[in-house]
């Protein structure tokens, strides 16, 4: 569906996004992860076309040219600004985003009303823009990118600045779209949403894909092992024979199999006062991967 | 064309809904018209223009208060009458501009001396001595009327004469030969004044018709001159709104792409030129409905009169286009919206200064109106001008067009190829 061959992007020294390459197949949810300033919104400019690379190929549909009318048609974008405009309400930006792609007459009534549904605001479809709150116009923002009804659909950073409630809205309704079957690229800095949302995850920094998998498979190749953080109860008499580090009666445990471990703690009669497991997750992968949290 | 239509009704219906931007656009225009046409006004027929004055009748006879009827009647004073300190205070308060006091003995003097003028006085606002030169030659005017009268109407004269033989029968001390000679004089006088016609004067002009004849004109007539101050200064507030749509579209441009909708509007399935005659189609219809509004209102209220529908309609398009050439280049002065505001204006109010936009260009130096000529503002005043009221054939047109719109098309050249190298 969507095919990146060494794309690379330069801003006089700065190296923008470096020879990457990706496909994304027809309804996966693909995630770019990484944090500010790594290429992803870069990339995503350059899959739409409007930023041209400066080597590499881009095809959608195997169609080398992004710019077609008839491929833009298939594609939607929701911006990591709020692309919309304040002083129109929701109901004429949706009209006006809709009738730039020639859509008219029963069909655009059909597809605002769906869409008003979609973000939640039929009821307040006659109110100015400036007067929603950021998880309405981020709600509103998606929606202009689905007025038109395309098959692929680019999200830039779509739950930056909202309230939680806002952000779960944003979450169901993805998880919808993919259930509709949508080719859907995903780009975030915060790890739960690549995690929660995306099939396959490429982790990206300074323009470049350090690992590409589903996220069970960078998790294993690259999370390293797991950690067991363990209270006991009182301090056993042969400290020798326990597993991991002993401070006091805090014991710490760092193992590719937590379960059994934990297993042969109760087994050998230790008791707990508290006990937490800690998986490898996408964030201990970019730690791994760059030496640096996702929010360094 | 449908995507132009659909970008220019959303931009239109911004503007509409942007109050300062219509503030700019359409009512500060309104404003200098009003303000400046109001302060140029000839002012008509209401009196506003005349001098306002008090006036103390002390004598109470009927010569001083038919003085007092011809002061009234001035087309040049605005005449109240009353007493000494009332208008004394008046002019204190600057409520006036001067008092006249017609003294005691005024009738008597008025009516019967031939040397010496009636007893009146004035109090003059110290602030306002032209006026009271002003008031002064009127005062002058309506009493040398009086002394006309005097010499021109043989009856007055006789009446003076006779008088005059009374008071000198009646004088006693008189030298005999001296009284003999005065009186045989104005005896003789009087012989010769009752053989002259009713109806021609002393100095040999007939009454009926004689004297300077003053004819109106009516100033419908009057070919390549404004009938009114607000035919000047509506030309230059069209221009203020103009440049208002200018800047505001500008910033506009700026807008879409610092807040991410020039983005969306990229991946639509419209091409960049789609975008910009969007934009350019919007501010050349702004242009044209702040041109129409501001007219009509002017027509309707103020008496502002078009001498060619054909040649404003040509001024109309052709300062429309150069305005959107100007938007154009106007909204690559900068990358965000303060940038463009600010040196946008700055660069506006450069061509409204040397153009005439905020004074007159006949009022302007002559080398400071060479220097205007390199301003768009300039030709927008003077095609307007030309069709409103300087009464331009098409061909005398075709100058202040051509200018328009060559600077409309460098002017966009220049913004559309700075904004072809602008990437997001």
């Amino acid at each position: 569906m969507i095919e990146a061959t060494d794309i690379r992007k330069t801003y006089n020294s700065l190296v923008a996004v470096d020879s990457i390459s990706f496909t994304v197949n027809r309804g996966e949810t693909f995630g770019l992860l990484g944090p500010n300033g790594a290429g992803k919104t870069t990339t995503i400019n350059m899959i739409v076309g409007v930023l041209k690379p400066d080597s590499g190929v881009i095809q959608i549909n195997g169609a080398p040219d992004p710019t077609q009318p008839e491929i833009r048609r298939q594609i939607g974008n929701a911006p990591q600004s709020l692309a919309l405009y304040d002083d129109l309400t929701s109901e004429e930006n949706l009209r006006f985003f809709a009738k730039l792609y020639h859509i008219s007459g029963t069909t655009l009534k059909q597809r605002i009303d769906w869409a008003l549904e979609f973000a939640g605001l039929t009821e307040r479809r006659k109110e100015l823009v400036k007067k929603y709150s950021g998880g309405m116009k981020r709600r509103l923002n998606l929606a202009c990118a689905l007025i038109h009804d395309p098959q692929v659909l680019l999200l830039d950073e779509p739950t930056v600045g909202i309230d939680p409630q806002s952000r779960n809205l944003i979450f169901e309704s993805i998880e919808e779209l993919k259930k509709q079957g949508r080719t859907v690229i995903y780009t975030t800095h915060y790890m739960d949403e690549a995690q929660r949302l995306c099939d396959r995850v490429a982790i990206i920094d300074h323009g470049r894909i350090l690992a590409m998998d589903i996220v069970d498979g960078l998790i294993e190749k690259h999370g390293g092992l797991s950690l067991v953080e363990a209270e006991l109860s009182e301090i056993p008499v042969d400290t020798a024979s326990l597993p991991g580090t002993l401070d006091g009666t805090n014991l710490r445990i760092e193992t590719d199999r937590p379960l059994e471990i934990v297993a042969d703690l109760v087994g050998s009669g230790q008791k707990f006062l508290s006990l937490k497991i800690q998986r490898a997750d996408l964030e201990k992968v970019f730690l791994n991967l760059t030496g640096r949290k996702l929010r360094d | 064309m449908g995507s132009i239509f659909t970008l220019a009704r959303k931009d239109l219906r911004l503007l509409w809904r942007d109050k300062f931007g219509m503030f700019w656009v359409l009512l500060f225009p309104l404003m200098f018209a009003l303000f400046f046409g109001a302060i140029f006004s000839s002012g008509g027929s209401d009196g506003t223009r005349s001098l306002k004055i008090a006036v103390v009748d002390q004598d109470s006879t009927d010569a001083s208060q038919v003085f007092v009827e011809k002061l009234i009647e001035s087309e040049a004073l605005n005449v109240i009458v009353t007493t000494l300190d009332s208008a004394r205070q008046m002019v204190r308060k600057g409520k006036k501009v001067a008092y006249i006091v017609l003294e005691e003995g005024f009738g008597e003097k008025a009516r019967f001396s031939f040397a010496s003028v009636p007893p009146m006085s004035i109090g003059i606002d110290p602030a306002r001595r032209a006026e009271a030169l002003y008031l002064r030659g009127i005062l002058t005017q309506l009493t040398f009327e009086d002394i006309k009268k005097i010499f021109t109407d043989p009856q007055v004269a006789q009446q003076r004469i006779r008088k005059s033989i009374v008071e000198i029968d009646s004088t006693s001390g008189f030298d005999p030969r001296q009284r003999q000679l005065f009186r045989g004089f104005l005896c003789n006088l009087d012989t010769l004044i009752a053989g002259i016609d009713a109806d021609t004067n002393m100095l040999g002009l007939s009454q009926k018709g004689g004297g300077i004849k003053i004819e109106s004109v009516e100033r419908e007539s009057e070919q390549g001159k404004p009938r009114s101050s607000f035919e000047i200064f509506f030309p230059s507030a069209i221009l203020w709104g103009l440049m208002g749509c200018a800047a505001t579209f500008a910033i506009s441009i700026v807008q879409e792409r610092t807040r991410g909708t020039y983005l969306r509007l990229l991946i639509a399935p419209i091409s960049r030129a789609h975008i910009l005659a969007g934009k350019g189609m919007a501010c050349f219809l702004s242009c044209v409905g702040v041109c129409v509004m501001l007219l009509f209102i002017g027509s309707v209220a103020l008496g502002v009169r078009i001498d060619s529908y054909l040649a404003l309609l040509l001024a109309i398009i052709c300062v429309a286009l150069c305005f959107v050439g100007i938007m154009m280049a106007v909204s690559v002065l900068g990358r965000t919206e303060q940038a463009v505001g600010g040196a946008g204006w700055a660069m506006l109010l450069i061509m409204a200064m040397a153009g005439g936009g905020m004074v007159p260009t006949m009022v302007m130096p002559k080398w400071l109106q060479t220097i205007g000529s390199i301003s768009p503002v300039k030709w927008g005043i003077l095609s307007l001008e030309g069709a409103i009221w300087r009464n331009f054939s098409l061909n005398e047109m075709m100058l202040p067009l051509g200018v328009l719109l060559g600077f409309g098309t460098v002017f966009f050249v220049i913004g559309v190829t700075v904004m072809s190298r602008y990437e997001l």
